[in-house]
């Protein structure tokens, strides 16, 4: 607990509410793009991009299978 | 409260992308070769259903070649570790709020093992993984609503059972594990009073308990190599901010 001099306890952020509030939306938006990802290859049955068709399920086929997630 | 979530989440993705690629190649190598003869053997039965003059159920559209969705197999699995890893960082931060830098070796192997009971034992004791050629299309829906509500109620679950550990701290120690199982058991009760799969399994016992085993390895797998690769990123990280760091940090809690 002893605080040496010229070190501060915490010097990997610094300790500003702005920099938090921008640190924490972006690890929302990492979040966010986390679960997307997550739906894109556990859930899409081809309905995410209707270009897209049953590709990307197709693709992440055997992913699906191993991790236990259903499949048709 | 300013927590430094950014440097979590860089440990987060690399340690994602190590386990997804490490358990993407071990499945490739020991749970491909039994997909491989899964989708054999339901051609097979197809052809027989074609052969007594019963309509071929052909669902598998070929849109890609077996070695292209072996290549996908790879591809899934890293996007399903950095996907975690990003979620891993993000509740790490969120339980460590006081001091997320301090411990993190056996903070990341606890944390490590708490994730993979949640999101990948507990919903796959309730629903099994399958091999290709089991899985009826039109349930599909149904099948992952329940599948969802399965790893909903294991994180939900954990974060139960330790919520009750920690408030009772003040607790003498029989008290506090009797109420911490108490709370697992009826997790687990609620996790099976889920409706069960409703598909049949057409598949040979051997091969659908290899193919179980196998999946449950590569959660296992996947799981060790974040929690190995996530602390030793931490213990890096503390090492270079306090060359000596005095660690009579606390665990959890």
């Amino acid at each position: 607990m002893s605080l040496h001099a010229g070190q501060h306890p915490s010097t990997t952020a610094a300790p500003d509410a702005t920099t938090g509030t921008r640190d924490w939306l972006i690890a929302s938006a990492a979040a966010i793009v986390a679960l997307i990802a997550l739906y894109a290859v556990f859930f899409d049955n081809g309905s995410l991009i209707a270009a897209t068709g049953s590709y990307l399920h197709e693709f992440a086929h055997d992913g699906r299978h191993l991790f236990g997630a259903p499949c048709h | 409260m300013s927590i430094p979530v950014l440097p979590l989440l860089g440990r987060g993705l690399t340690a994602g992308g190590a386990a997804g690629l490490t358990a993407g190649l071990f499945s490739l190598l020991l749970a491909e070769p039994l997909m491989d003869r899964a989708i054999r053997l339901e051609e097979a039965r197809s052809h027989e259903h074609a052969d007594s003059g019963a309509a071929a159920v052909q669902h598998h559209e070929e849109l890609f070649s077996r070695s292209t969705q072996h290549f996908g197999l790879v591809v899934t699995s890293l996007v399903f570790g950095l996907a975690l890893g990003v979620l891993f960082a993000i509740g790490y931060a969120l339980v460590h709020r006081r001091d997320p830098e301090a411990a993190p070796w056996p903070r990341a192997l606890l944390f490590s093992g708490a994730a993979f009971l949640a999101v990948s034992l507990l919903p796959a004791l309730r629903y099994p993984a399958n091999p290709p050629g089991v899985g009826d299309g039109a349930t599909v829906a149904e099948r992952q609503g329940l599948w969802l509500a399965a790893v909903v109620i294991g994180v939900l679950g954990m974060v139960l059972v330790w919520q009750v550990y920690v408030r009772l701290a003040g607790r003498s120690a029989p008290v506090r594990q009797l109420a911490a199982a108490g709370t697992a058991v009826a997790v687990l009760a609620v996790l099976f009073a889920l409706p069960g799969n409703p598909d049949e399994v057409p598949v040979a016992a051997t091969l659908l308990w290899d193919f179980r085993v196998l999946s449950i390895a590569s959660h296992a797998l996947l799981w060790a190599v974040f929690g190995v690769v996530f602390g030793a990123l931490g213990l890096r990280a503390l090492g270079r901010t306090a060359a000596p760091a005095p660690s009579g940090a606390v665990p959890a809690g």
